[in-house]
């Protein structure tokens, strides 16, 4: 049980999603079951209370909600850029800072006193768990030094009230608590190509599929519908690719040359419509939707990363997983005998086709 | 089948198609009741007729009727008049410009539906239970039927009758002959057909059955694993080429490989062969095989032209030859039966354990019901459609013999340009004129009739039947159409936009729902505030930052895009309809248009276009 507003991923677990947000809970949970996860460590939600309370930002917020209630895209954009502004520019409470600056180090390596690390949102409660949360909270990506780590964590905190969040908590009446937020740090993944995978095909439902889209770079332009991705879908059970498209993958995202964050480039033509998934990789990333099932008994989503200059199996990292929550009805299940069920086939009434 | 009876059907009117150039005068090849006829217009321009390119691809041949006649007449019987099959009656067909359409006839009336369902679950329930035995006494009566079609015979009609007409009085004459062996190939064809559907509605029924369980609950698993799990590893119509493969192997053992190049006929081969004694020994063992494996036919369809093995041997021949390369090539052609049964086995276990405990159980037992009918459903077309039909084609033959022996045909071939009732004028003309010595028209009359049919058959070729014709129908329900035609009502909505033409994008089928509505194309980020409630949002990309109007939207349509994109599933989230990766919807759609967007199959239509 990890104590304090900072804990290394590994030391973590499903059961400490409501401290430190689904997503690096769900990151120790992977890293407990051998699954390959980048090296990281965990801000607290704690941290973002602490954060509030020591500010005096509280007032201000409630104030700018209480606008953006009227649920207007032009109300909501107001609220989202005054309490944006205002969390900028406050200092991080000093137990915070302390404990961001040892972790940090620890993910320093040889010669790289500022290793390059992705910051992400870890949302709390409902909004992380039940709900696809999709793509409402930041991603900064290729961040290095640790004053920038400490502005890309305040400015996750703020991305608890982008315009989009607001309106989509406004829609979804989930008002009431306090927002609160955890922040995910990962040692950065030179990602040549990223997907997203689910256990089932999340659009007809089948469990005996994986889903699986992957386009060249960072995994953002596959996540923000930004390019169409390649797309597979392979069986569970034999591993043959059921339906196979490659498209013509445009733009990806590549870390910026000058060494902080991204940038979105053309992708050469001669790359374009190459498939950016080979057949290893693809029973690779079958294998690997098998164990993350089997380890969480429910259907997951999945997305992963093949690194740079690796191969197989070390190439494959996996940068999140979440639960699929929108998966259409099954079929109803069934009941009755095969000759019944047979009958029924043929129009014979339900209630007349049970047989002597 | 459920009809609408409007005007605007998808498809043309039958009565509306047009005769091809030089095809006038084609409706004289086929019985008159097969045919859109005035007087039953009303009702059968109001049907849904769909072309069954599956048995009868090409013109038919007037004789070759006599192959839908007689199976419509068999299916239609066991399935109304055996075993009852609620909904269902039989299968109507008709014939344009040479080519069969056909239709079903749906029970409607829910009172005679649940009359029917008493007797249909009694008499279909005794087949499933008693399906072995029953089986088994198939096999003896095809065997039965085939040998008595094989040995039946054609008389002559000599000089003088024999002296045992003359001298035994329980002999008939060669008139009478003649006539009864033509009447009696004509009911071994029935009979034929009569066995083939007693058990083909309920084999296909529980393979359907079993096969729609798993789509249902594995909605992605390929028909081939389907298949896979039910398919017997002692297939009987595997037998034929592993048989040639032995052959392939001996001929290398034996030496005589040589034989066996790349585009030989098979008259060389044997040529060859039996210059030595280890050539004859290996066409001895090919005689060996023959009975029954050549009995397989050179093609898969219901005219008198696919030939059996006996009597065209190229496909057999061909295929030793491309046994002989492999074997020489060391590449494995054996079966390998005990892989095949563990795989079998292995997929039926694995997606077993996919489903929840009572689908489970079902689909277990579907699956011990489907490995029971399977070798009838594999089975049944060696002993019908080849076996039997080659061999009773060739008995038509004869007859057609018998007439161009007496002049009224040129060649016996010619016997399948005429009606089976035109076959049967003819012989009573020939016995008749041959009895009374009295001058035959026939040899005046027939000849010119064939060399026309030749000719109209030959134009009729090159015509493109129209997948469907008649009304659209709202639903195909009918349980035989489904499962022998694979014609759902999926289908015949593809069908029905194709002949639409334009106004239909197709894309990743990102989140179910088919949803009609007015189309709000975006392009920029900047025109999303003139989205009004209920439009559909038609945007090159399925950007995340307009999540918040997606509550007011009815669906999305996007350029690009996949569907694990957040936006898509957004639209998931919200039960939206969404269609992503369209390639073309912003260019192709405009504003207030009206628009369907099927998010389960991945495509848009315009319906204003």
């Amino acid at each position: 049980m990890p104590v304090g507003h900072i804990s290394p991923l590994r030391q973590l677990r499903r059961s400490d999603a409501e401290a430190f947000g689904g997503k690096s809970a769900n990151l120790g949970e992977l890293l407990s079951a051998g699954i390959p996860v980048p090296p990281g460590f965990a801000v607290a939600a704690s941290a973002f209370r602490d954060f509030i309370a020591e500010t005096g930002l509280g007032g201000a917020i409630a104030s700018a909600m209480a606008r953006a209630s009227s649920g207007t895209v032009e109300d909501g954009a107001a609220a989202s850029k005054a309490i944006g502004e205002a969390m900028r520019f406050a200092p991080l409470p000093e137990g915070v800072r302390a404990g961001l600056e040892s972790h940090y180090g620890d993910l320093a390596g040889d010669g790289d006193t500022e290793p390059a690390v992705a910051v992400r949102s870890s949302a709390i409660g409902e909004d992380g768990e039940d709900a696809t949360f999709a793509g409402q909270q930041e991603s900064f990506l290729w961040v290095r030094g640790f004053e920038h780590l400490c502005d890309a964590v305040r400015d996750c905190w703020a991305s608890l009230y982008t315009p989009r969040a607001i309106g989509y908590r406004a829609a979804r009446g989930a008002g009431g608590e306090d927002p609160a937020m955890g922040v995910t740090v990962q040692t950065m993944v030179d990602a040549e190509v990223s997907g997203v995978l689910f256990t089932c095909n999340p659009v007809s439902g089948d469990p005996s599929m994986v889903a699986i889209e992957a386009s060249w770079g960072l995994g953002i332009a596959v996540v923000g519908g930004e390019t169409t991705p390649d797309d597979f879908l392979v069986s569970k059970v034999t591993g043959e690719v059921v339906r196979r498209t490659v498209n013509e993958k445009e733009i990806e995202y590549v870390p910026d040359p000058a060494g902080r964050g991204t940038v979105r480039v053309a992708v050469p033509a001669e790359r374009r419509g190459e498939p950016c998934l080979r057949e290893e990789h693809l029973a690779a990333l079958v294998d690997l939707a098998r164990r993350v099932e089997r380890h969480y008994g429910a259907h997951q989503d999945v997305e992963w990363a093949l690194a740079r200059g690796k191969s197989l199996p070390e190439a494959l990292v996996v940068l999140q997983a979440r639960p699929v929550t929108a998966v259409p009805e099954r079929a109803p299940k069934l009941s009755g005998s095969a000759l019944s069920l047979v009958l029924g086939t043929f129009g014979a009434p339900p209630a007349a086709n049970e047989p002597d | 089948m459920a009809a609408s009876t409007g005007t605007t059907s998808a498809f043309p009117s039958p009565y509306a198609i047009e005769t091809p150039p030089g095809c006038e005068g084609w409706e004289e090849m086929y019985p008159y009741h097969a045919l859109f006829h005035e007087a039953r217009r009303d009702v059968d321009e109001n049907r849904f007729w769909f072309w069954n390119s599956m048995h009868f691809p090409l013109p038919m041949p007037a004789f070759d009727m006599a192959c839908v006649d007689s199976p419509y007449q068999a299916l239609g019987v066991w399935q109304n008049r055996v075993f009852a099959v609620p909904p269902a009656m039989g299968i109507d067909y008709r014939v344009v410009n040479g080519y069969v359409y056909i239709t079903g006839n749906p029970v409607t009336d829910p009172d005679k539906i649940a009359e029917r369902a008493g007797y249909f679950q009694q008499r279909a329930g005794y087949y499933y239970q008693h399906w072995d035995e029953l089986y088994g006494k198939f096999k003896a009566k095809m065997q039965e039927l085939i040998a008595e079609i094989t040995d039946l015979h054609v008389p002559e009609l000599p000089e003088y009758e024999a002296d045992e007409v003359a001298f035994e009085d329980d002999r008939n004459t060669s008139f009478y002959e003649v006539l009864a062996a033509y009447d009696r190939t004509l009911r071994c064809l029935d009979l034929m057909w009569q066995h083939h559907f007693e058990f083909l509605l309920l084999g296909y029924g529980a393979y359907m059955t079993f096969s729609e369980l798993c789509k249902s609950q594995l909605p992605d698993i390929p028909d081939q694993h389907i298949a896979q799990m039910i398919a017997g590893i002692d297939v009987l119509l595997f037998k034929p080429s592993a048989e040639l493969r032995k052959l392939a192997k001996l001929a290398i053992d034996t030496g005589v490989d040589g034989a066996f190049t790349e585009a030989r006929r098979p008259a060389e081969i044997d040529a060859e062969l039996a210059g030595s004694e280890a050539g004859r020994a290996w066409l001895e063992a090919l005689e060996g095989i023959k009975d029954p494996w050549f009995n397989m036919a050179t093609g898969d369809g219901l005219y008198h032209f696919y030939r059996s093995w006996y009597d065209d041997p190229s496909i057999a021949y061909a295929s030793v030859i491309g046994h002989v390369r492999a074997l020489r090539d060391g590449e494995e052609v054996e079966r390998p039966t005990e892989e095949l049964a563990r795989e079998r086995d292995r997929l039926a276990e694995e997606y077993g354990a996919l489903l929840d405990e009572d689908t489970r159980k079902a689909f277990q037992e579907l699956l011990m019901l489907s490995r029971t009918v399977f070798p009838y459903v594999e089975e049944h077309k060696f002993f019908c459609d080849y076996w039997f039909l080659t061999r009773w084609w060739n008995k038509v033959r004869e007859f057609g013999a018998l007439l161009a022996k007496h002049g009224f045909l040129e060649d016996a071939e010619d016997v399948f340009q005429l009606g089976r009732h035109e076959v049967a004028q003819a012989l009573d003309e020939l016995v008749l004129t041959w009895a009374t010595g009295g001058q035959a028209l026939g040899p005046a009359h027939w000849p010119p009739i064939v060399a026309r049919r030749k000719e109209l058959l030959r134009r009729l070729g090159e015509w493109t039947p129209p997948p469907a014709i008649g009304a659209t129908p709202e639903a195909i329900t009918d349980p035989a159409v489904i499962m022998l035609w694979g014609v759902t009502t999926q289908r015949v909505q593809e069908w029905a936009s194709a002949e639409e033409g334009g106004g239909r994008l197709t894309g990743a089928a990102a989140s179910p729902g088919v949803v009609e509505g007015v189309a709000r194309v975006v392009v920029d980020v900047e025109e999303i505030a003139r989205v009004r409630d209920g439009d559909i949002l038609v945007c090159p990309i399925t950007s995340p930052a307009w999540a918040p109007i997606f509550s007011n939207v009815k669906a999305v349509v996007t350029d690009i895009g996949g569907v694990m994109s957040h936006a898509a599933i957004v639209c998931r989230e919200y039960g939206l309809p969404a269609v992503v990766g369209t390639g073309r919807a912003t260019s192709e759609i405009q504003t207030g248009q009206l628009i369907r967007v099927d998010g389960t199959s991945g495509v848009v239509t315009v319906l204003d276009a």
